[in-house]
């Protein structure tokens, strides 16, 4: 294959050659070379021995390289020939596994989001062509498109029974559906001067919170549909909100590379969790479960850590995971491993592993208290961009760009 | 005057250049990119190939090819606005071969003006300037005055900060002088074969610029 130089490269190039051609004594071709390439002067300092040194590494790094596939062929082997079988696995181990059990067609857009219904065999996915579908995850049904935005639908959620989702869209506006009979729309809330993204229940289901383009995260009342509240702050989009679980803390993160958490009675801003080099695209709270795995995850000397939480997972284009202890405001670890902009992230419910989803197409395992990547699922043909596990079923549901939506199956 | 640098628009009476224009106006509403391809046809019939979907759609890519755009319909495109809700890295450049009845120096500075209407509006985004294609499967007056007009791109372009230009014309020329129905199955646009030949350099090319901004950045840290 031909390669292509930089500018910048070539110069260096230029200039290791020059300081190899001087420290072996061929003058002439030194003075040649200073002529040919118009590079009048002495050759700084930083060049000395570095093409010597570029000359060698290549074969000590294809030394290495080897090396390395050996050692990772050994723990393929061990790994897939020491874990235990499938029965003798508790549930709060059972992680997706390939192949997956459906693959549902029927979007004519990417798909943006996905998540299940907390009770029935359902399961939500939402579009950018403007429609959300509703599934049977059990029977790989169809079961039917609710339509009423005008644009790329974004995020989607569901109270805690159930009863209401709520939906987002880059049409500006959020949308509550009826699920306890005939999923009508019941509701327009307008407010947003830009592309909404994301939406979330308040536990008690009074209340939904969005996030935007705008800038800005809204409260909005359910039974009025008047928006209560303005959390303001972050200084670009805002991507995604997410509530605790007791609805005293709202977590947001942005593409200003912050993921910010506000007190919901105050809309006082808490913490700025800041450690990300790009765009956060996602945020998940931590179930209580979680907490034994992450103080195991930063225990030092047999000392195990004593980190109280809140705890929160985030998800980002600089293609890492953070977890971040909210209560004193740090980042905990940091998981790397994905090639390509992090999309969605989510706690297993047994509270050992995190599951995220990516656009280099795959779906990780992460195990919290070793904090590495456990599991790789080639998911979809393109971008994944949406996962949701189920809280009490084992099944995982991830949504993508190739406009399919799949189901898989944790043993 | 020279045509080749007043942006102009393309009617038919079936409106498809403009339509195509507008959607990819929209698309510059809703989208992020981190690579922006504008041109002619050898840039838009890149996305219709599987090179597409295993380099490029991976980078975040979004393919600004119009079928038979000359250098002054890419520059109307650019001045309404194409580029002016997007921050790509880096933008990557085709365009000038159908600029026939156009004489090269003119072609060039067409080229040019683009690549300064790209600046101004990108000032730190890369580009990265395809040197036009050659055409034709054997030597032939088309093919002769695109390596001139290449020519004249090398003289005003080589150096500028940011800008990258990729020399092309010895990847398809064989050595009798003819073009391989193999690369070039219509003498002017790329089989999937010729698309590997010029694209995956400039993919090598994307990641190296990626990799050396990301260093500049924590030096600027």
């Amino acid at each position: 294959m031909k390669m292509v130089l930089s500018q910048r490269q070539r110069e260096e190039l230029n200039k290791a050659v020059a300081d190899y051609l001087r420290s072996n004594g061929y003058m002439t071709a030194l003075e040649g070379l200073k002529k040919d390439a118009d590079m009048p002067g002495e050759v700084e300092k930083k060049y000395g021995g570095l093409l010597e040194k570029k000359w060698t590494s290549v074969i000590r790094l294809q030394k290495k390289v080897m090396e390395l596939e050996t050692k990772l062929s050994e723990a393929e082997k061990e790994y897939i020939e020491g874990a235990p079988t499938r029965g003798k696995r508790l549930p709060t181990e059972w992680i997706p596994r390939p192949p997956e059990k459906y693959c549902l067609t029927g979007h004519r857009a990417p798909v943006t989001k996905v998540i299940f219904h907390p009770l029935y065999n359902l399961m939500v996915s939402a579009s950018e062509d403007a429609t959300i579908k509703v599934w049977d995850y059990e029977t790989g049904d169809y079961e039917r498109s609710l339509k009423g935005h005008t644009d790329s639908v974004q995020d989607i959620a569901f109270d805690s029974h159930g009863k209401l989702l709520v939906s987002c869209s880059a049409d500006m506006n959020i949308k509550l559906w009826d699920f306890t009979q005939g999923y009508q729309c019941l509701k327009t809330m307008h407010g947003h001067d830009h592309n909404v993204s994301g939406v979330a229940f308040m536990p008690n289901g009074d209340f939904v919170i969005s996030a935007s383009r705008d800038k800005t995260i809204k409260m909005w009342e359910v039974a009025t549909g008047y928006c209560v509240k303005t959390f303001s702050g972050h200084r670009e989009w805002v991507r995604q909100v997410k509530v605790s679980p007791d609805g005293s803390l709202i977590a947001s993160c942005s593409n200003d590379h912050t993921v910010r958490v506000w007190l919901t009675s105050t809309k006082e801003c808490k913490a700025e969790l800041r450690d990300h080099e790009h765009v956060v695209e996602c945020i998940a709270w931590a179930n209580d479960s979680c907490r034994i795995a992450i103080n195991e995850s930063v225990s030092t000397d047999n000392k195990k850590g004593t980190h109280e939480g809140p705890f929160l997972v985030s998800g980002s284009r600089d293609k890492t995971l953070k977890l971040w202890d909210v209560g004193s405001g740090i980042c905990l670890f940091t998981l790397h491993g994905h090639d390509n902009w992090v999309r969605g992230v989510i706690f297993h419910p047994g509270g050992k592993y995190i599951i995220s989803a990516s656009d280099d197409k795959t779906l990780r395992v992460w195990d919290i208290s070793n904090k590495r990547n456990t599991k790789t699922v080639e998911a979809h043909s393109h971008f994944c961009s949406s996962l949701d596990f189920h809280k009490t079923q084992p099944y995982v549901v991830t949504g993508s760009v190739d406009k399919t939506v799949k189901v898989w199956e944790c043993r | 005057m020279n045509e080749c640098i007043v942006p102009s628009q393309r009617f038919s009476e079936d409106n498809r250049w403009i339509s195509q224009h507008k959607r990819m106006l929209a698309e510059t509403k809703e989208k992020e990119p981190d690579v922006v391809f504008i041109g002619d046809v050898i840039i838009c019939d890149l996305q219709q190939r599987p090179i597409w979907n295993d380099l490029f759609e991976p980078l975040h890519s979004l393919n600004f090819g119009i079928l038979g755009d000359c250098t002054e319909n890419v520059l109307y495109r650019i001045k309404d606005g194409i580029l002016n809700n997007i921050k790509p890295k880096i933008v990557v450049l085709h365009v000038g071969t159908y600029n026939i009845n156009d004489k090269p120096l003119n072609v060039a500075e067409g080229i040019v003006k683009i690549v300064e209407e790209i600046q101004s509006r990108l000032p730190n985004s890369n580009i990265i300037v395809l040197e036009l294609l050659p055409r034709g499967q054997m030597p032939n007056p088309l093919r002769e005055k695109n390596e001139n007009v290449n020519e004249y791109i090398r003289q005003k372009l080589t150096g500028l900060p940011r800008v990258e230009i990729v020399h092309v014309e010895k990847t398809l020329i064989q050595a009798d002088g003819s073009i391989s129905h193999h690369d070039m199955p219509d003498y002017l646009t790329l089989s999937e074969t010729g698309y590997r030949k010029i694209f995956e350099p400039i993919y090598e090319l994307i990641l190296q610029l990626f990799g050396e901004n990301d260093i500049e950045k924590n030096i600027n840290d």
